[in-house]
């Protein structure tokens, strides 16, 4: 009610000023106007129809490249305490007794066992953090992201216990101390916030691939709809032997694994 | 002070029109396929600076819950014309004066938590 | 009739004062936190709760225990129990309050805790905590604080107060088991993930609460002179008793499902906490500690002439207070978390900013029942 009224007043006062605007850079044409290219979601989301997901081809990853995490925490403003206590990570790399602890670990060949294996957050269908979260801060989105509201959250940390994964971070301090080479074009976040991997929600919606995609020298990673039976993701699901991380939790990542 | 703030204002937004716009990089090629593409102007203001000046703060606030929450990230205007729902868009242009919130606030003691996390442009070289 | 807290003896203005000094250097600690973070706990990214979820989940428990006096008296017209109700009900409306603090000490944003009522989440625990908790601590003073009134003008209480109070009894029921329901729906965190956690949560609040209980009542004769009455306490005692008892049985039971199943990650937490894991031994002299002392109690609350010894049923309440509030209080918050789910194992020790806090807070609750109970002496004895 509020917002239709609001709606139509701004409608009401913009338009003159839009008018004015429009026929001014109509007469000025070299001076261009900046433009965005963004998908069409100006209308009603539904949701269920998009899920995204990701493929890991763990073969492929080299050991000791971090290029993907370092990209993924500059262009998110992910800040480096360099100590344990207060560390934020969006995405990292682990061992596989630590990535897959409830996977086949006996006699388990030395290739695999010894190799270090992507770790963020699954994105799960069935999630544990955002059934916990007291304010809806941690929800599910449409297209199947578990997106956080930093404005929202009131820092009670419980999304921090849910989560299996150990892919929640809280913000135990001013994270802006902690943030060496800053980038501009994504906010930060503040002292007493939980946060996380956003899959890239600020990227997909200028129709670009996530950060750790893009970033990745080997092309480990491939990103795309899980509901489209058609997508490359959901082709090389279909033809390799792929895993999740402790699928028997039932909390249904959207990360999947080739080992 | 007022007609003062309001030709400040005027000049800030007409600056706007004389810097070239940041065209915004073309795509990955492979990621375009996976959107249907609209295109959006982000460079005119969204009302008129009375309307704004009291109700600045709905209007964020409106846009920060139905693009955050809903994914509803763009904001049609009466003519048409299409403008992301972002901090971002109002700085685009009002970057150019960097007291352009601050002005304001500090005068009216007023503290919005935005730049806790949102980059301003105070701090933008 | 608050007027009464403010007539007292040089030894309640001493307690008064230091009460509040407790609580100053308390909210001088929490003004530290609250501008440098909680980084200024010992909490970190692995062990993401400490002391404060711990005292929280204690005190749930001091609350519900009010309802041990409560239901004899007003369902079974117990009559013994006539002048410790209004204590047990005192005691649930400072604990609740002590709750409540513990979790805003424990946000990362308290500035922010209306938005758990501004955007209701029937799917969060913490949604229905804050309910019940909220709606416990209003019940329990205004059913306490009514009945005094009454009882000062030598009048029958009204009777709407009488639904209030036996709304109380499963109410209080309630703000322990969501308080289990917290924990014990949480994937990955086995030392919590079980069906007798809400079950052991009310068990060990009824030993530990009921324990409290009598020991107030002791100390409120000793320097009130208002008596409870030794024949309360003794019933009290035996509630106590059994309450221990099927706690520590409560707890047998999950060291049988762990360890004889023999799956990993169910044994983890409770070989970390008695055993050590992986060198990491911390808490395992606490948790050694709190079985014996807690059994120990238990052994001699079981021997009639012991728990009517008025130097036994001291001793072993408190023994039994402290059992519990080492097994809720620090173990089983902190076991939940290690190992960490990426298998790693971080001790945690709280931070003297902690300790604090959480001081001051408990001062907080310690002011708010002395004032309570000053009043109740107040109008009981006809000063």
């Amino acid at each position: 009610m509020m917002n239709e009224e609001r709606r139509a007043f701004i409608k009401k006062s913009g338009l003159g000023v839009l008018a004015c605007m429009g026929a001014a850079s109509g007469l000025i044409p070299k001076f261009s106007l900046e433009k965005t290219v963004l998908p069409a979601w100006d209308e009603k989301q539904v949701p269920g129809k998009i899920r995204w997901g990701m493929l890991i081809d763990t073969r492929k990853c080299i050991e000791g490249c971090k290029e993907c995490v370092a990209q993924c925490h500059h262009v998110h403003n992910v800040p480096d305490f360099n100590n344990r206590k207060d560390e934020v990570k969006w995405i990292w790399k682990s061992s596989y007794n630590k990535v897959f602890p409830t996977a086949s670990q006996q006699f388990q060949s030395e290739k695999i066992a010894g190799r270090s294996y992507l770790a963020l957050c699954n994105h799960c269908a069935d999630s544990p953090c955002t059934r916990v979260c007291p304010t809806e801060a941690t929800f599910k989105r449409w297209d199947g992201i578990v997106a956080m509201d930093y404005h929202r959250c009131i820092g009670c940390r419980f999304c921090m216990a849910a989560c299996p994964y150990g892919s929640r971070s809280f913000n135990w301090q001013d994270p802006r101390t902690a943030i060496k080479d800053p980038s501009l074009a994504y906010p930060t976040r503040e002292q007493g916030v939980v946060e996380k991997c956003n899959f890239c929600s600020d990227r997909l919606v200028k129709g670009l691939l996530p950060a750790c995609v893009e970033a990745c020298p080997q092309q480990v990673m491939t990103f795309g709809d899980l509901n489209d039976p058609k997508s490359e993701i959901r082709g090389l699901l279909e033809n390799n032997e792929t895993m999740q991380r402790k699928p028997e939790l039932g909390t249904k990542p959207s990360v999947f694994y080739i080992i | 002070m007022i007609f003062f703030g309001l030709t400040l204002v005027l000049f800030a937004s007409l600056y706007a029109f004389m810097q070239d716009g940041m065209a915004e990089k073309t795509t990955q090629p492979q990621a375009q396929n996976l959107h249907r593409q609209v295109s959006v102007d982000s460079t005119k203001c969204i009302a008129s600076k009375e309307f704004m000046r009291a109700n600045h703060m709905r209007v964020l606030n409106e846009w920060r819950n139905s693009s955050v929450r809903e994914g509803n990230r763009i904001f049609v205007a009466p003519n048409g014309s299409k403008l992301e729902k972002s901090l971002n868009t109002c700085l685009g242009c009002h970057k150019n004066n960097k007291l352009f919130c601050f002005n304001c606030h500090m005068y009216a003691n007023v503290k919005p938590k935005c730049w806790n996390c949102h980059i301003s442009a105070m701090e933008t070289p | 009739m608050i007027e009464k807290a403010l007539k007292g003896n040089r030894n309640y203005w001493i307690w008064i004062s230091f009460l509040a000094l407790v609580i100053a250097s308390g909210i001088s600690a929490y003004s530290q936190q609250r501008w440098f973070g909680l980084t200024v706990t010992g909490m970190g990214r692995d062990v993401s709760w400490g002391l404060y979820i711990a005292q929280f989940t204690f005190l749930v428990g001091v609350a519900a225990s009010a309802v041990m006096v409560v239901l004899p008296y007003y369902l079974h017209n117990y009559k013994a129990f006539g002048k410790i109700v209004i204590i047990g009900e005192f005691l649930a409306v400072s604990a609740t309050l002590m709750c409540l603090l513990f979790i805003l000490a424990d946000m990362g944003r308290p500035d922010r805790v209306l938005n758990v009522m501004l955007y209701p989440s029937p799917h969060s625990m913490v949604f229905w905590d804050v309910m019940v908790l909220n709606g416990y601590f209003i019940i329990n003073l205004v059913s306490g604080w009514t009945v005094l009134g009454a009882e000062r003008k030598g009048i029958p209480p009204p009777r709407w107060v009488k639904p209030v109070i036996y709304l109380s009894i499963p109410w209080a029921v309630s703000i322990h088991t969501v308080t289990a329901f917290l924990y014990a729906g949480l994937p990955g965190r086995h030392l919590w993930l079980t069906a007798v956690l809400a079950p052991r949560f009310l068990a060990s609040a009824f030993a530990a609460g009921t324990s409290l209980l009598i020991l107030l009542t002791i100390i409120l004769k000793k320097t009130t002179g208002f008596d409870a009455g030794s024949e309360a306490r003794e019933k009290l005692a035996v509630l106590a008793t059994y309450a221990g008892v099927t706690n520590f049985f409560l707890i047998g039971t999950e060291f049988f499902t762990a360890l004889y199943s023999n799956i990993p990650s169910h044994m983890h937490s409770l070989q970390y906490l008695f055993f050590g894991l992986e060198g990491h031994s911390n808490l395992v002299p606490w948790m050694w500690f709190s079985l014996m002392i807690g059994l120990g109690s238990v052994v001699v609350l079981l021997i009639p002439a012991l728990r009517a010894s008025s130097k036994w049923l001291p001793a072993a309440c408190a023994g039994l207070v402290i059992s519990i509030w080492i097994d809720k209080g620090v173990g089983l918050i902190l076991g939940g978390f290690v190992p960490s789910p990426l298998e790693d194992i971080v001790e945690y020790s709280p931070t003297l900013i902690e300790i604090a806090i959480t001081l001051g807070i408990w001062a907080i609750g310690a002011l708010l029942l002395t004032v309570l109970l000053k009043v109740a002496v107040a109008v009981k004895t006809q000063e």
